[in-house]
C-alpha cells in the first residue's frame, strides 16, 4: 500500500504537518469501499441504464476486450502517458536548473513561468488543436506542457538551494561540466525533481484522458466517450475502473522509480 | 508568492517584452504563423465580447457553478475531515478508501455524471463537488492529525470539553492546512465546472472556448482563455486575501504553496 499511495507530505503544508500525517493509513481501511461494491452487487440489476452492479462492469470489459479495443487503447494511453512524462521530467528537470542557477534569469523569468503554470491546463486544449491537429503528438504535447510546470518550478527551487559546498568541491576536484552534471548536480537534484515527477503524474493521466475524450480517435479517453454516447453504463463504470488502475498504477511507479534512483544515485547513497 | 511590496520588477519586463514581441511580430505581419492572433487583435476580442455584453452570462454562469460546487465541497469536506480527524478509529477504518477514491483521475468522472445527471448544471455541480471535496478533506484530516500533542495536552490540562477543544485549541491549530484545501479545492472546482462545459454541458466560458475554437475564431478563442486564467488567478487571490484576515493564520506559516 506505500508504494501506492502518493506521499503527503509533498501536498500538505505547515511545519507541523509533516510529522504525524506521513504515516499511511493502514489497509483494513479499504473494508467500506469493498462492503459498498458488495452491496451494490447484490441490490444493483444488470440492466440499470444509472446503477449496474459491479459484475457487469466486468461483462462489458470483457466484451470490448474480445471486440479488440480495450488493449489498443490501453497501449495508446499508456505510450502518451509514458512519451510525456519522459519529455516533461528532461524538460522541465533542464530547464528548472538553468533558470534556477542563474539568480538573473531566475527573477527575469519567475512571473512568466508562474503565469503559464496558473493557466488551467484544461481550458489551453482547444488551442493545441487548432494548431497541432488531432494526432498523437499533439496529445503528447498537450499533456507535456501541464505536467512539465510541476517539474520544472520544483527543480528551480532545489537548484536555488543547492549547498554551494557542493558546487565548489566540483571545482576544486576539476571535474568537467559533464562529470558536473551527473556526480554532483543529477544525484543533489533528485529529490526535487521527484518532488515534481510525483504532483505531475496524476495532472498527466488526467490530461490524456481530457485530450482522449476530447478528439475520441484514440485511447481510453475515446472508449469511455464512445460507451457514454452509446448509455452503455456498464462499459462506461468498467472503463472509469481501468482509469482509476491507471492513476493507481502510474502513482505507485513513480514511487517505484523513485526510491530505486534514490537508492541508487540519491544523496547519501553511500556512492564515494 | 509574497507581498505586494516585493514586486519583481525585471520579471515583470521580460514578461511584458515578450508580448511586445509577440504583437510586433504577427501584428505587423513579419512573421505569420496560420491562426495565431497577435495580442492586441485577442484585447480586441476581449473588449468587443465585453462591450457587446455577450461574455457576462457565460462568466456568471460558470463562475456560479464554481462557487456553488465548492461552498458544497467545503460543507461536507470540512465536517467529514474534522470527523475523520478527531476519531482515529474512523480514520483507520476508512481513509485507505478515500484515498483509493480520491487518486482516481477526475476526468474519468465526467461521463458518469453525464450518465447521472445529463446535459444540465446539475451534472456540472455534481462532478465539480465530488472531485473538490477530497482534496478539502483530505486537507483537513491532515491539519487536524498534524495539531501538536502538546497543544491537546494543554486542552486536557485545562479540563475542556470535547467541543471546547476543537473550537478553540483544534480549528485554529489546523487552520494553515485545510486553508491550503480550500484553495486548491477552489481551483479544481472552477477547472472541473470549465471541463465538463467544454465536453458536455453547453453553456458558460468552457463551451464558448470549444466553440470558438471551431469556428477557428482563434481571436475569441484566446480572449476566453484569458478569461478563465484571470478568473482562477483571481479566485485564487481573493481567496488570499480573505485568509490574511483570519487572525494568526500568517503567523504559524499557513498559506504556503
Amino acid at each position: 500500500m506505500r508504494a501506492v499511495l502518493p506521499r503527503r507530505a509533498s501536498r500538505t503544508a505547515g511545519p507541523q504537518s509533516a510529522r504525524k500525517t506521513s504515516k499511511v493509513p493502514p489497509l483494513r481501511g479499504v473494508v467500506p469501499f469493498l462492503l459498498f461494491l458488495c452491496l451494490w452487487q447484490l441490490v444493483g440489476t444488470d440492466d440499470s441504464v444509472f446503477y449496474p452492479r459491479p459484475s457487469s462492469w466486468l461483462q462489458a470489459l470483457s466484451l470490448l476486450s474480445r471486440q479488440g479495443v480495450l488493449w489498443p487503447a490501453t497501449w495508446s494511453t499508456l505510450t502518451t502517458l509514458a512519451l510525456s512524462m519522459v519529455v516533461a521530467t528532461l524538460v522541465g528537470a533542464a530547464v528548472g536548473y538553468l533558470v534556477g542557477r542563474s539568480p538573473p534569469a531566475d527573477r527575469a523569468l519567475l512571473p512568466t513561468l508562474e503565469f503559464l503554470r496558473a493557466t488551467p491546463a484544461a481550458a489551453v486544449v482547444p488551442v493545441f488543436l487548432v494548431f497541432m491537429g488531432f494526432g498523437r503528438d499533439m496529445a503528447i504535447t498537450v499533456v507535456t506542457f501541464a505536467s512539465v510546470w510541476p517539474i520544472l518550478l520544483n527543480t528551480r527551487a532545489g537548484a536555488r538551494a543547492l549547498n554551494p559546498v557542493l558546487m565548489d568541491s566540483a571545482r576544486s576536484l576539476h571535474l568537467g561540466p559533464w562529470a558536473r552534471i551527473t556526480k554532483i548536480v543529477i544525484p543533489a537534484l533528485m529529490p526535487s525533481i521527484f518532488l515534481g515527477v510525483r504532483v505531475a503524474a496524476p495532472v498527466a493521466v488526467v490530461m490524456t484522458l481530457l485530450v482522449e475524450f476530447i478528439v475520441q480517435f484514440y485511447g481510453v479517453g475515446s472508449l469511455i466517450a464512445a460507451a457514454q454516447r452509446d448509455y452503455a453504463s456498464a462499459a462506461v463504470y468498467g472503463l472509469v475502473v481501468v482509469a482509476g488502475i491507471f492513476g493507481l498504477g502510474v502513482n505507485s511507479m513513480v514511487a517505484l522509480v523513485e526510491s530505486f534512483c534514490l537508492r541508487h544515485h540519491g544523496p547519501g547513497s553511500g556512492r564515494r | 508568492m509574497t507581498s505586494i511590496r516585493r514586486i519583481n520588477g525585471p520579471g515583470l519586463m521580460v514578461a511584458a517584452l515578450l508580448l511586445v514581441l509577440w504583437q510586433a511580430l504577427i501584428g505587423s505581419g513579419l512573421a505569420t504563423i496560420e491562426y495565431l492572433p497577435a495580442p492586441a487583435s485577442i484585447a480586441r476580442a476581449i473588449w468587443s465580447l465585453a462591450a457587446q455584453g455577450q461574455i457576462f452570462p457565460e462568466l456568471a454562469h460558470t463562475l456560479g457553478v464554481a462557487l456553488l460546487a465548492w461552498a458544497i465541497a467545503a460543507v461536507i469536506g470540512l465536517s467529514l475531515g474534522l470527523l475523520l480527524g478527531c476519531s482515529p478509529f474512523a480514520w483507520r477504518h476508512t481513509m485507505a478508501s478515500i484515498e483509493l477514491l480520491r487518486s482516481m483521475p477526475s476526468v474519468a468522472f465526467v461521463p458518469v455524471s453525464l450518465l447521472l445527471f445529463g446535459f444540465s448544471v446539475k451534472m456540472e455541480l455534481a462532478l465539480a463537488v465530488y472531485i473538490a471535496q477530497w482534496l478539502i478533506l483530505v486537507n483537513t484530516v491532515d491539519g487536524v492529525r498534524g495539531v501538536t500533542p502538546q497543544l491537546l495536552e494543554v486542552a486536557r490540562m485545562l479540563r475542556m470539553s470535547r467541543l471546547e477543544r476543537t473550537v478553540k485549541i483544534v480549528l485554529p491549530a489546523a487552520m494553515p492546512v485545510m486553508l491550503v484545501g480550500l484553495r486548491l479545492g477552489l481551483t479544481v472546482s472552477l477547472v472541473m465546472a470549465v471541463v465538463s462545459e467544454m465536453i458536455c454541458n453547453p453553456a458558460g466560458l468552457g463551451y464558448q472556448l470549444v466553440f470558438e475554437q471551431r469556428a477557428l475564431q482563434t481571436d475569441r478563442m484566446f480572449a476566453y482563455l484569458a478569461v478563465i486564467g484571470a478568473l482562477g488567478i483571481l479566485l485564487n487571490a481573493a481567496l488570499l486575501l480573505v485568509a490574511r484576515l483570519i487572525p494568526g493564520v500568517e503567523r504559524r506559516g499557513g498559506l504556503a504553496a
